[in-house]
């Protein structure tokens, strides 16, 4: 009901392009489609740029990203117009969705044109071709521009603000009537193949420009398909029905290495999940708890060290083989003991204070390692150059180290560790729903709230504590197992604070508060992007840190939630842009009924 | 009023009283200040009682007491003729369960998931019965829902289980507070400053509660500062000042009692005006307003 | 034994310099509650902005003592002017986001000005060499004193002093006092907080700035990398001391200094593990 009054309550503001409605939505839909039509055209002379944007009447590389966001701003421009099949496109009715389509395609055409010319040294390197796309891919933005915009009434605010604002707008729907089960699970379906897709598009991408601009583009597609109000109907939908989709995820994963024709970048992918899954197992420690776990990494390290160590390397200090299954075990176990010799006489420190222990014991565990060398320490642990030359390991008699053919399909070393690592993501992601949602999860996220009324709730604070910890622990030493044997050594190097390789504990942080706490796909969007970003901004070269560094700064400043968030942290965070108009009416209701 | 006292004083109490809690001989110092000094207080089955005082008295220290917040100094507490244990979360488990005077909810969860925290000590599901998800776990977590649905139905906020507690309304959020303590089914329930901030209205329909609560065979104690609100409610009173306490007794007889007034309202002080003086203004206010008055019917 | 009296001044003076970047990690804290990771580049870049007048501001061949004073106030312009930034754009906007998302902020920060240096500054992919002054120390009994650490020695105390006055006896001073017991009453008794909020960023960075220096002078070389260990050990320092204390801070720091040199020089089985293993094990 609250709905409604909103819808009637805020008029409409003045464009900020003042033509004509049916103008507007005609140069949206006129310009998208030029947009897309321009990618078929060359951009350049000279095949100096990768992707090959010489050949008339075909896209090549970036330009299928101008053809895509092309096509889909004329698809929105047309679903504005009212046609009717395509009004479901747009549930909320917002136009922002169309302006921000129309500003991505712009922006990844805009970046094409500007890469050509920064590379190749001038806009001279423009052929005609490229200067229509760049002019098309205006077309759409004025038109845009020339929507009207919802907004509050009554707001003195600039044009651009209000604009701002408008984008930002969280969209608010009407629920629908759900849609016939297995619509619903061709459509969740549908959606984790595209995922799939994109997905293998942009660990695909074989030179940083394609992925900026496969970046730019998601980004704002993304950000439309929010505007449009579509991505709350898909967790509408997804929230209904959860196992399905579940499943459905896994077996999209699970089909990752197959889509492959060479292991080169299956390995980018295994390292994701590694990253991924360490990442969800902080989210226990910091997103439900509310620990605040600065050495977490070393976790990581003792489930790869203890899972070296029997592994049977000759470097070993210990003679022992174990099956893959009790390594991955042992690795958990030893990961959780440590967790447990750590926590229990930091937990009781407040929260600042267990910051910096656990920074400490991170570094602690590295340099210790890096001793216990025979020269300044026992030789257990190989000291800096660690254990190599581990051996793979065999599942089921398979051994992961050898190319297997499967239906057709050669899955190579990294692709076997992958489908392993994705059976412990899966692992992972059950502990880590299922103790959320239950009686453990709401006991931590009480002490995350307020530990005092926690305590006087009857909870036994350090205990739950502990318990988030050492369960966080044990599950990244799960991981560090696939790591050590995928890496074939492990030496004590990487798993240190802050530095330019992931995983670090700085970016596993990072990753669970830009992907959003608390959730499960949120740790594991972020820990994608941010293993994908540096690893994919090669030909930033110097600068890619650099860029890494501002990137954090300015995500952080405007999606502090992180991208995927929990219900709670979008409203924690935009408090200030939600409606009042819900409590005021009910405490003018409960006056009346007073 | 005096009616309603008396209504009150003799309700219809349980043939036998047995005391819950039993705080003896309380001192509570810390370094050198004592906070407390000697302090009895004793809650029967069925009972209300009330805890009143200046700012400053003591109250919430010795409130902190009755929680294992604080170990007593001296003296000790006991609830059920064990003494209770240092740490508050097993004061909780023991049956005392208490509200803050700073409402002190989990503000990022929902009304029905802070009523269940509350459910945390009647319910023992571990992580592994969590992990595993058998049957057990599955009806004890359905169990844990209807009680706590019943407790929200009790306070009258079933309709919102599904809201996040921090968008509720002032008076509603000190009724989820209460009912976030009912769900530890308590034998002794803690009221710090229950109707802080209310209106006569919300303090009428909290008084309600408080004998709904004990009518729920859940015995009561109250600290409040608005008087009608705790000479109206409970069987027995307690004025704390300055550490000791002052008296104790029915509402009536606490009320009339000079110390009581003074330590609240203060005592005269020399060259204050005397009663005459005092009526002399009196009047010339009644004259005043009777002439302002004829002016606005002019 | 003998070297006790060296290893204690080293000791000391190591550890005045982790207090002076302490004591801006503890005020930024004591005001609004974050722990800022990028202080440490703070002090960095306040050695980078030292050395930048040294090297391409004042004639070549300018005597080091007349040089030092306009050395310590560049490198204070340049690490005001980065606090001051990172303030106004990167945390501000933050302020009321619960302590993670400014934590993240301040990590990205960090690597930011750690890379804009490795990348802009004309040869910071390597250490930069910092000016020195010549001549071998001189002897206080048993113990040697370089004409580096004299700087060192007049400066720590000097700024300590300096913001110890302040904060007691300027109304600035009190107004940073109230601002960090309770900023919204403080606002309500009309304190321009964020004014304050700034002030405290410029003085931590301008106390970083002096150790900047001093580092630079000790160890005859600056890199990019210094603010990180640095930074780890002057937090460590200032939570040991009290993380809001500013005395304790400095006295946090010095205990450090201290027990990192001692514990170099005589827990011998493991002596790679002293540097960092003794600022850790500290806080247990």
């Amino acid at each position: 009901m609250t709905t409604t009054t909103e819808t009637t309550r805020s008029a409409v503001h003045r464009a900020i392009l003042p033509i004509p409605i049916t103008t507007a939505r005609a140069l949206i839909i006129i310009g998208g489609a030029l947009t897309a039509a321009s990618a078929f055209l060359s951009w350049t002379w000279t095949s100096a740029f990768p992707g090959d944007l010489t050949v008339d009447g075909y896209p090549g590389g970036l330009q299928w990203l101008t053809f895509a966001a092309g096509v889909l701003t004329a698809v929105f421009g047309l679903a504005g117009h009212g046609i009717r099949g395509l009004r479901r496109l747009n549930p909320a009715g917002s136009s922002s969705a169309e302006l921000l389509l129309a500003v991505g395609g712009l922006a990844v055409t805009w970046f094409t044109l500007g890469a050509i010319s920064v590379e190749l040294g001038g806009l001279v390197n423009l052929t005609v071709g490229g200067w229509i796309a760049g002019i098309a891919a205006l077309v759409p933005v004025a038109g845009a521009l020339g929507l009207p915009i919802e907004g509050e009434p009554g707001s003195a605010t600039s044009r651009g603000s209000a604009l701002w604002r408008h984008i930002k707008n969280h969209p608010s729907i009407k629920p629908t009537r759900p849609l016939p089960a297995y619509a619903e699970i061709l459509i969740i379906a549908a959606v984790l193949a595209v995922g799939l897709g994109l997905f293998t598009y942009g660990i695909d991408t074989g030179y940083g420009e394609l992925f900026v601009g496969f970046l730019i583009t998601v980004v704002f597609g993304a950000w439309a398909l929010y505007s449009a109000g579509l991505t709350d109907q898909l967790s509408a939908i997804t929230a209904r029905h959860r196992s399905v989709t579940a499943i459905g995820a896994f077996a999209a994963a699970a089909a990752f290495p197959f889509t492959q024709s060479s292991d080169q970048y299956t390995s980018i992918g295994v390292n994701v999940l590694i990253f991924a899954t360490v990442a969800l197992g902080l989210n226990i420690v910091v997103g439900l708890a509310g620990l605040l776990d600065l050495g977490y990494v070393a976790f990581l390290g003792v489930g790869a060290y203890t899972a070296a160590l029997v592994s049977g390397a000759a470097t070993s200090s210990l003679h022992i083989v174990f099956p893959w299954w009790a390594a991955a075990l042992t690795g958990a176990v030893a990961s959780m003991v440590f967790g447990l010799l750590i926590g229990a006489p930091t937990l009781r420190l407040r929260g600042d204070y267990l910051a910096i222990v656990t920074l400490g014991f991170g570094e602690i565990f590295r340099i210790a390692v890096s001793n216990f060398d025979g020269v300044t320490g026992p030789n257990v642990t190989g000291g800096p150059n660690g254990i190599p030359n581990i051996p793979d390991i065999s599942v089921f008699g398979i051994d992961l180290g050898k190319s297997h053919s499967l239906g057709g399909f050669t899955l190579g070393r990294f692709s076997n560790y992958f489908l392993l690592m994705l059976l412990f993501t899966a692992i992972v992601v059950l502990v880590f729903t299922r103790a959320s949602d239950s009686r453990i999860g709401r006991a931590w996220i009480a002490i995350r709230e307020d530990e005092t009324a926690a305590l006087a709730m009857g909870i036994n604070g350090f205990r739950f504590k502990l318990l988030a910890f050492a369960l966080g622990a044990g599950l990244a030493g799960l991981a560090g197992m696939v790591q050590a044997h995928m890496a074939f050594s492990v030496v004590p190097d990487p798993y240190q604070f802050a530095g330019s390789v992931p995983p670090n504990s700085a970016f596993l942080l990072a990753a669970v508060v830009l992907g959003g706490m608390g959730t499960v796909s949120g740790p594991l969007v972020g820990a994608a992007l941010l293993y994908l970003i540096p690893a994919k901004l090669q030909f930033l070269n110097d600068y890619q840190l650099l860029a890494f560094g501002v990137a954090l700064i300015l995500l952080m400043r405007f999606r502090p939630e992180g991208l995927i968030a929990s219900r709670r942290r979008q409203l924690e965070f935009h408090e200030a842009e939600q409606p009042i108009l819900q409590t005021t009416e009910e405490a003018g209701l409960t006056k009346a009924k007073a | 009023m005096t009616t309603t006292l008396t209504e009150n004083s003799t309700a219809p109490e349980p043939a036998a009283s047995t005391t819950l809690l039993e705080a003896k001989g309380v001192i509570m110092r810390f370094g050198g200040l004592t906070a407390v000094r000697n302090v009895d207080l004793t809650v029967g089955s069925g009972e209300i009682v009330g805890l009143i005082g200046p700012n400053g008295a003591g109250k919430t220290t010795f409130f902190n007491c009755l929680t294992g917040l604080y170990v007593p100094t001296e003296g000790q507490v006991t609830y059920k003729g064990t003494v209770l244990p240092p740490k508050p979360y097993k004061v909780t488990q023991a049956g005392i369960s208490r509200t803050f005077q700073n409402i002190r909810l989990f503000s990022n969860m929902t009304v029905l998931e802070n009523v269940l925290v509350g459910r945390h000590t009647r319910t023992k599901e571990g992580l592994i019965s969590a992990l595993l998800r058998g049957p057990g776990y599955r009806r004890a977590e359905a169990e844990a829902r209807t009680r706590a649905m019943e407790i929200l139905d009790f306070v009258g906020l079933a309709a919102k289980a599904d809201r996040l507690s921090r968008n509720l309304p002032y008076g509603e959020q000190r009724k989820l507070e209460i009912a976030r303590a009912l769900a530890g089914d308590p034998g002794v329930l803690l009221l710090d400053e229950p109707t802080a901030g209310m209106n006569p209205q919300e303090t009428r329909a909290t008084q309600e509660l408080v004998f709904a609560i004990r009518d729920q065979g859940i015995a009561v104690l109250v600290i409040e500062h608005d008087m009608r609100f705790i000479f109206s409610l409970c069987d027995r009173v307690a004025c704390l000042v300055q550490g000791e306490k002052l008296v104790e007794g029915t509402p009536a007889v606490v009320q009339s009692d000079e110390r009581v007034i003074s330590a609240y309202l203060g005592t005269p002080y020399d060259g204050a005006p005397g009663s005459e003086e005092v009526a002399e203004v009196q009047a010339a206010e009644a004259a005043a307003d009777g002439a302002t008055s004829e002016e606005e019917d002019r | 034994m003998h070297e006790l009296p060296q290893q204690l001044v080293n000791g000391l003076l190591l550890g005045s310099m982790y207090g002076l970047i302490a004591v801006g990690y503890t005020m930024v804290y004591g005001i609004i509650k974050l722990i800022n990771f990028a202080h440490g580049e703070i002090f960095m870049t306040g050695a980078f902005g030292a050395l930048t007048i040294y090297t391409y501001i004042l004639p070549n061949g300018t005597s080091l003592w007349i040089a030092l004073p306009l050395m310590i106030i560049g490198g204070m312009i340049v690490s005001i002017a980065v606090a001051v930034i990172t303030e106004r754009f990167a945390y501000r906007p933050l302020r009321n986001a619960p302590r993670l998302a400014p934590l993240i902020t301040a990590i990205g920060v960090s690597l930011t000005l750690q890379q804009l240096v490795w990348a802009f500054y004309p040869g910071a992919k390597k250490e930069r060499l910092f000016p020195q002054f010549g001549g071998s120390g001189f002897h206080l009994g048993a113990v040697t004193i370089q004409p580096a650490d004299i700087f060192l020695i007049v400066a720590a105390p000097l700024s300590m002093v300096f913001l110890a006055t302040f904060v007691m006896r300027t109304r600035t001073g009190r107004a940073m006092q109230a601002t960090a017991q309770d900023p919204d009453t403080a606002r309500l008794m009309g304190i321009d907080t964020e004014r304050i909020i700034v002030i405290a960023f410029a003085i931590g960075a301008a106390f970083a700035a002096i150790a900047g220096v001093s580092h630079g002078l000790r160890y005859g070389q600056v890199d990019f990398r210094m603010g990180f260990i640095a930074g780890l050990k002057a937090f460590t320092a200032a939570v040991l001391g009290g993380i809001g204390n500013i005395y304790g801070a400095m006295l946090g720091g010095l205990v450090l200094g201290v027990a990192e040199s001692l514990a170099a020089t005589y827990i011998q089985h493991i002596p790679g593990m002293s540097h960092f293993g003794g600022g850790a094990w500290q806080d247990v």
